[in-house]
């Protein structure tokens, strides 16, 4: 190949970039009807794009979050429906399939909730299982039926092994895997994204100074294959599908606010 | 050895039954178990236990499965097997018979079969036909039932004692009798047990609705092995063969499969059913047999399997599909096959889906339906106070502390953590339902409460302070959690 100037030949400098993850294998793949590398899936705010590869996350990979405390298990599991929600806005109709072990310590999953934080929860396929083991089963099962937008997944703790084998299925199906660990992100993992999701103190309701508005959540991007790790508090708006910078950062003057962009030019622009 | 069943009666165990050799020196059931050991000192007694005995015959009929894929128990002590269309693959009705009575009699039972167009004339026939002619042509079941005791309808007791002492001591007798008088005569107690009724039904005047008999499969593939099978290997195998047969014939009968039973017979009498259920109908042969996977396992051979049948319990109309050379991409294919996997390994019911309920209660506002269907879409409600993400089936009662008497909570205490209130909303005042029954309930005031860390929950109080009568002062619990 020749060499490729970058001023001159942006495109040639993506798709070298492109060829270089394929050959790292990090988002892997050859999607089988375009022939070319799928494209990475957006969070749509400039600070966290930035950190991972190619601007996005990988499409078929494993990303995992956990809560920073006991707490915080519910903040990294609307973070993941959140993520949910936009996969949607992107691809249009599919089932998701959300596996989980009967007993949690903070009750069930709630149609209502996620119709209120942005996901149409008809296209949900909850599945309850006994074991850990059982729910890294059916996810692998959903994973490569290849019937699924995505999967997601709740386990107090997976070992090694198992994540492989989801990240494996995930890549080769090019589907979303989304797991939810109550463990902290205990031991190792082959995830291609770790969050660690912690609830913040957000802006008050735009009419109500005592209530509560927008969702907000502090991230920590742990680690990322091909990417830097990163944190940033986020605001979630489940009428537009975006993140946003939260109140403390983004009031400053300086910085750029993702979240007032419509979000098509913020598509574009990204 | 003699020997005898006991059952317990009004002045003490009665015999329930007995075996050859008590029956020889005189025993008999119905008889007091005091007046039969008085007789024969030597006989050996047990209780009898009636649902023991009708958990084996269930299993006997199972068994059966062998034979003909409609088996049911009849009576106390009954078979009902429906031969139609099986018997030619045993050579013939005769030869059906003999083999069913020498199979059973190898398992150690003592059995009669009797055969005829209708289940009451086979009734009759194996308990009071003579030996070698217990089978009854086709359209000749009166000719058959002619000289068998009037016990043989079916009637109840007093009924069969009348008609003796009016010297009417077999069917024929009966039946040769004007039809009027018989119906005024025998008029009383319920309609089907009535001697006209049960006689027209013996002879196939009327029809017989055979409520114990299952309805037969739409589909089935059956295999009989010349040597007992044990290894898992070879059931698979059978099992692989079973598959491309039963959607060989759902195919041609353009059905598919919405539930399955995989039936085991084994030599020693035993027998097993394992099934599963789709979620679309499906007549894909890789795709059913996946779903036995791990099946086969928890079936105990004992002695070898001799026999397997494949039932297609339900069906329905399933197109021809157009062969598609190429899989598309991520989405494109039916979650109704992944559905199925998953149910078949980790249980019926272990996969759900969401519908909206019009209620105004938390609790009832979902509902959890079959996977199989498209969900239905929720209503949006724009305006309205949020939900929380998860979701307490039970409520958990928490310690607040608050402005009397309407004010949102300022500090509670959940899990033996403290936790100060930054921001709430509220209240949402809910009512009970009282139109379903709940008038008695509290009503509840909702909020939305947010603590110094940003995390969320959904508190209410249930009940007010001004009537605080009878009921106590208001109790707090939490519901519910925001991400």
């Amino acid at each position: 190949m020749l060499p490729v100037c970058p001023r001159k030949d942006p495109a040639g400098l993506a798709a070298l970039r492109r060829r270089i993850a394929l050959l790292e294998r990090r988002t892997a793949v050859a999607d089988p009807a375009g022939g070319g590398a799928v494209e990475a899936w957006r969070l749509g705010l400039d600070a966290l794009d930035a950190a991972l590869p190619e601007g996005g996350l990988a499409p078929g990979g494993l990303h995992e979050a956990a809560g920073a405390a006991s707490g915080d298990g519910p903040a990294a599991g609307a973070f993941l429906a959140a993520l949910l929600a936009r996969i949607r806005r992107r691809d249009g109709r599919g089932a998701v399939l959300v596996c989980q072990s009967r007993t949690s310590p903070f009750g069930r999953l709630y149609g209502p909730g996620w119709r209120d934080l942005g996901f149409e929860p008809a296209d949900l396929l909850l599945l309850s299982a006994r074991r850990d083991r059982d729910v890294a089963w059916a996810m692998e099962e959903g994973l490569r039926s290849a019937s699924l937008a995505a999967v997601l997944g709740e386990v107090e703790s997976l070992d090694f092994t198992l994540s492989r084998r989801l990240a494996l299925a995930a890549r080769e199906s090019l589907t979303p895997a989304l797991l939810l660990r109550r463990d902290g992100l205990g031991p190792a993992s082959a995830a291609f994204s770790r969050w660690r999701v912690a609830a913040a103190a957000g802006r008050p309701a735009p009419f109500d100074d005592a209530a509560p508005g927008l969702p907000c959540w502090h991230l920590e991007l742990l680690r990322c294959r091909g990417g830097r790790p990163a944190t940033c508090d986020v605001e979630w708006n489940r009428e537009t599908a975006d993140f946003g910078m939260a109140a403390a950062l983004a009031d400053r003057p300086a910085a750029p606010r993702a979240a007032a962009r419509h979000p098509a030019l913020a598509r574009a622009a990204g | 050895m003699p020997f005898a069943l006991t059952a317990p009666g009004r002045h003490g165990a009665v015999l329930a039954a007995v075996n050859r050799q008590a029956e020889a020196e005189g025993l008999a059931p119905g008889m007091r178990l005091a007046d039969a050991r008085a007789l024969l000192p030597r006989l050996a007694a047990a209780e009898a236990r009636p649902a023991e005995d009708r958990r084996g015959l269930e299993r006997l009929a199972l068994w059966c499965n062998r034979f003909t894929p409609c088996c049911a128990v009849d009576s106390a002590d009954g078979l009902l097997l429906d031969i139609a269309g099986a018997d030619h693959l045993f050579g013939g009705e005769a030869a059906m018979a003999a083999e069913v009575e020498a199979r059973i009699a190898g398992l150690g039972f003592e059995a009669r079969t009797g055969l005829a167009d209708t289940p009451g004339a086979a009734w009759a026939l194996a308990r009071f036909g003579r030996e070698g002619n217990r089978i009854a042509a086709p359209g000749d079941t009166a000719a058959a039932l002619g000289p068998l005791p009037v016990e043989a309808l079916r009637i109840a007791p007093e009924d069969a004692r009348l008609l003796r002492r009016l010297g009417l001591a077999t069917i024929g007798a009966v039946d040769a009798l004007p039809r009027p008088s018989l119906a005024r005569r025998f008029n009383c107690g319920e309609w089907s047990d009535t001697v006209l009724e049960r006689l027209d039904r013996a002879l196939g005047r009327r029809p017989d609705p055979v409520a114990s008999l299952p309805p037969p499969p739409a589909c089935l593939a059956r295999l009989a092995f010349p040597e007992p099978l044990i290894d898992l290997a070879g059931l698979e195998a059978a099992l692989a063969r079973l598959v491309e047969d039963l959607s060989a014939s759902l195919e041609r009968d353009g059905l598919g499969a919405r539930e399955l039973a995989l039936l085991f017979c084994r030599v020693d009498g035993g027998a097993a059913e394992r099934g599963v259920s789709t979620a679309r109908a499906t007549r894909d042969g890789a795709h059913l047999r996946r779903l036995f996977e791990g099946k086969i396992e928890t079936v105990d051979p004992g002695f070898g399997i001799d026999a397997m049948a494949l039932h297609a319990v339900r069906a329905e109309p399933l197109a021809h599909e157009q062969f598609r050379l190429a899989e598309g991409g991520r989405g494109s294919n039916e979650p109704g096959p992944l559905i199925d996997r998953l149910q078949a390994r980790l249980g019926e019911g272990s996969v759900s889906r969401l519908a909206p309920v019009a209620s105004h209660l938390p609790e009832r506002a979902e509902r959890r339906m079959a996977p199989g269907r498209e969900g239905e879409a929720w209503p949006v409600r724009p305006g309205l106070p949020q939900r929380p993400f998860r979701l307490f089936d039970r409520p958990e009662p928490v310690e607040v502390i608050a402005e009397l008497p309407d004010g949102p909570p300022a500090l509670f205490t959940w899990r033996r953590l403290r936790r100060r209130i930054a921001r709430a909303e509220g209240p949402e005042r809910i009512e009970p339902e009282w139109w379903t029954g709940g008038s008695d309930d509290d009503p509840r005031d909702y909020y939305r409460v947010e603590d110094a860390e940003g995390r969320r929950y959904w508190l209410y109080r249930a009940g007010l302070y001004r009537d605080a009568g009878g009921k106590g002062p208001p109790r707090w619990y939490i519901h519910g959690l925001y991400g």
